[in-house]
């Protein structure tokens, strides 16, 4: 009798708290653009955790088994899809031993649902490099392709906590709101700079480009994670030349030498730009990220 | 208000018709050639883009609408009436939307599912190719490839991978390997295993042919490790690769630190054991092998991490092991008959969060403290009782390596190794070693290794240098056990 008392106790108590631990919807977002758009979804209902601190690359986050314990008691992993964390995701998570957030399962919120990919492969050979095999994964630095993430983070949320499904879409609201209201923002600042060429470490501006107008005028490495030859280089720059070309990208977590040197040939001026929120300083949200590099290009447009 | 609603939704209608036709299209055109899908791939985009545009115009007019009504009403509507606010920016045809987005998923997903990349198994082929000269001749190094120049095509191995169902993946590893001593081309199953994904408690199992989890570096294939040949210490204890046929059972322990639990059980440990273990006529559970291993990590900043493992092996019962022992006087011998194996291993690397790919740094060491048994050999008729002879010693590596830029990196490799049969038998290498990583599928590796061999062994000091160039086609994943 005092076995069963004890027991019930016990498992009250087990349950109790698994409740105060269910209270919040436990996130683990790859990169730091996610973790903020989820943040601003699920608000005080959220824990988001990013496996990223801003400052990586969005292909070479290092792979911790620090992560694996986050990844582990997670109830979502959000992250980009199309390959773009083939490099550190798929060992992570099967590390995690948590059979909710594997591939197909409703834990897994690939953010690339529904969005069309730009720059889809012919072929996966890799005499093209490390090619994104599913297109180029880049497309949160498109603020309307964002969208499309904010949404499918939310309905992400509201099928893990369906009591909470208001909260979660009137955040959402008031954030595609917020994004909308910034988009026109920078769709004017940019407006006067329609059709200007830009070149860049790592392809990732096309989508970026194609929202505002610009042209992305190519790479500076000579294929997705192969480092540029000096023939590469130097066929870049006298085409650039030719072209007018006024601005090199250079994203902070690949070597300013080399950008340094084309800007310096071409004439054109260099900018450090994020690539996620965080990749400088004062760029802790994505809107202040979208507002650093919208800045930083209308900046240098305007010398 | 109600003509831009009316608008959008024929505007909508119209997406959604073509879309369901897109859908039926781009199934059929699959089957039929790329041309095609690609020209709807052009044209879905095409929509998607306009759709997109379209729809953030909308947004911002109903957006700049709502504001009017919330100034005219003088109450905030979005923060005090969320069924109102929600219906505010989706009210537009909720279903239809819907409808809409799933069509347009369909249709991508459909796309994506058709890449190459989606091939079932994953297939990938890697090959190991060693040149060499080494200065002493093949009997005073005790080794099996020639003294002098050498060629020697060390593997090609093919793994292919796949989920076997929602509950196991496997994969096999075949490997071609050309025979040290003969150069005979010999075709092997180095791994063959299953490993379920999907049980509770935190528990991953995995059974068949495989690589047991001892140490750091005994269950990392030669084409991965960071020097071209595998550390002195771990070929003679453990035997190469820590190859087995069993079970291994590995547990993630549920706090917020990482600690990893494993405990395994099998036939033979070691990739050139020579023998299975008792394989006899009736085998007892103690005639296996046992073996586990517990690790665990720390970051010590953001870019410096701190590795640290220990673990064990154990073979109760070794005799048809093969393993003999010559007595001083030339006629005696022990037979094995217990192998026990204990290892530390730590790795401290700086791994910087921002430029990884260009610049990084390793130090990492295994010690290994081996303790062989031995019985006085049956067919000598003299009585015995208990142990008659028992070794112990030790062996270790350690390293370092340096990368500075995406395609160079360069490194130092000490050896030190006490014999398994005889702890006075020392041997000590350093090997210097220069890697260029063409892409991370093709690498070129330069080594030079001074070998010293004590007297004791009959054996010479060498100096041996290498070329090794490794490489990979088709898939190869970024497993977690290389990290
Ligand atoms: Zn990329």
């Amino acid at each position: 009798m005092k076995m069963k008392l004890f027991l019930a106790a016990l498992i009250a108590a087990l349950l109790g708290t698994t409740q105060v631990n269910a209270a919040k919807v436990r996130v683990v977002a790859t990169l730091t653009d996610l973790a903020d758009l989820t943040r601003n979804v699920g608000g005080e209902f959220v824990e988001v955790r990013s496996l990223a601190t801003g400052i990586e690359d969005t292909h070479g986050v290092p792979m911790k088994p620090s992560f694996v314990p986050l990844l582990n008691r997670a109830d979502l992993v959000v992250l980009v899809g199309f390959d773009c964390e083939h490099a550190f995701l798929p060992a992570l998570l099967e590390a995690s031993k948590n059979p909710k957030l594997q591939p197909g399962k409703p834990g897994y919120v690939d953010c690339s649902k529904g969005i069309s990919p730009l720059e889809v492969p012919k072929s996966t050979d890799h005499s093209e490099g490390d090619v994104h095999p599913f297109g180029n994964p880049h497309y949160m630095l498109d603020p309307v392709l964002a969208k499309t993430a904010v949404r499918n983070i939310c309905d992400a949320l509201v099928a893990v906590a369906p009591e909470h499904e208001a909260d979660f879409v009137k955040n959402r609201d008031v954030y595609l709101a917020k994004l909308d209201a910034k988009f026109v923002e920078w769709q004017a600042a940019l407006a006067p700079f329609k059709g200007t060429k830009f070149v860049s470490y790592h392809g990732h501006w096309h989508y970026f480009a194609q929202r505002f107008g610009l042209v992305y005028y190519g790479t500076i490495e000579l294929k997705p994670g192969v480092d540029p030859t000096a023939r590469h280089i130097e066929g870049l720059v006298s085409s650039m030349k030719a072209d007018h070309v006024p601005i090199v990208v250079r994203e902070p977590q690949f070597p300013e030498k080399v950008p340094a040197l084309i800007a310096k040939q071409t004439g054109a001026t260099l900018i450090k730009l994020p690539i996620m929120p965080g990749g400088v300083p004062d760029t802790e949200t994505y809107i202040a990220e979208m507002d650093y590099i919208v800045h930083s290009f209308v900046s240098a447009l305007q010398k | 208000m109600c003509a831009g609603v009316e608008k959008l939704k024929m505007k909508l209608k119209k997406i959604l018709g073509v879309s369901s036709a897109l859908c039926l299209c781009a199934t059929v055109a699959q089957a039929q050639e790329t041309n095609a899908v690609e020209q709807l791939q052009q044209q879905l985009r095409q929509m998607q883009a306009n759709f997109e545009k379209r729809e953030a115009e909308d947004r911002q007019q109903i957006e700049a609408l709502r504001k009017q009504v919330e100034l005219l009403a003088q109450k905030p509507a979005a923060v005090t009436n969320p069924v109102v606010a929600a219906e505010a920016t989706n009210s537009v045809s909720p279903g239809l939307f819907k409808e809409l987005s799933d069509k347009v998923d369909n249709v991508v997903e459909a796309q994506k599912k058709s890449l190459p990349g989606e091939f079932n198994p994953a297939i990938g082929l890697v090959g190991d190719f060693l040149s060499s000269y080494h200065s002493q001749s093949a009997d005073k190094m005790g080794s099996a490839r020639p003294g002098g120049f050498d060629f020697w095509a060390r593997s090609v191995e093919l793994m292919a991978s796949a989920s076997v169902d929602p509950f196991a993946k496997g994969w096999v590893v075949a490997n071609a390997s050309a025979d040290a001593a003969t150069g005979e081309s010999t075709f092997g199953i180095e791994e063959a295993a299953l490993q379920t994904t999907s049980l509770p408690g935190n528990l991953t199992l995995t059974a068949g042919r495989f690589f047991g989890e001892f140490g750091r570096l005994a269950y990392i294939h030669d084409h991965e490790l960071p020097f071209v040949n595998r550390p002195l210490a771990l070929d003679n204890y453990i035997g190469g690769e820590s190859r087995t046929d069993g079970g291994q059972l590995n547990w993630l322990v549920p706090v917020d630190h990482y600690i990893s639990v494993t405990a395994g059980v099998g036939d033979q440990f070691g990739g050139d054991s020579p023998n299975p273990n008792n394989p006899g006529n009736f085998r007892a559970f103690y005639g296996l092998n046992f073996w586990g291993r517990a690790s665990t990590f720390f970051n010590l900043t953001d870019n410096w991490q701190l590795e640290a493992g220990v673990s064990g092996m154990w073979n109760p019962k070794t005799q048809d092991r093969g393993g003999l022992l010559l007595q001083p006087n030339g006629v005696t011998t022990f037979t094995e008959k217990e192998r026990r194996l204990a290892g530390v291993d730590w790795k401290i690397s700086y791994v910087p969060l921002r430029e990884n790919q260009f610049n990084s740094f390793t130090w990492g060491t295994e010690v290994l403290f081996s303790d062989n048994r031995f019985f006085i050999n049956p067919d000598v008729t003299i009585p015995s009782t208990g142990y008659e002879g028992s070794v112990g010693s030790l062996g270790l590596y350690s390293y370092v390596n340096y990368k500075w830029s995406r395609q160079w990196s360069a490194g130092f490799l000490f050896d030190y190794l006490q014999s398994a049969q005889n702890h006075d038998d020392e041997t000590l290498a350093y090997s210097p070693f220069l890697t260029y990583a063409w892409t991370h599928w093709n690498q070129l590796r330069l080594q030079y290794t001074h070998t010293d061999r004590s007297a004791v062994s009959g054996l010479k000091p060498d100096d041996a240098i290498y070329l090794q160039w490794s490489w990979i086609i088709g898939a190869h994943a970024h497993g977690w056990t290389q990290r």
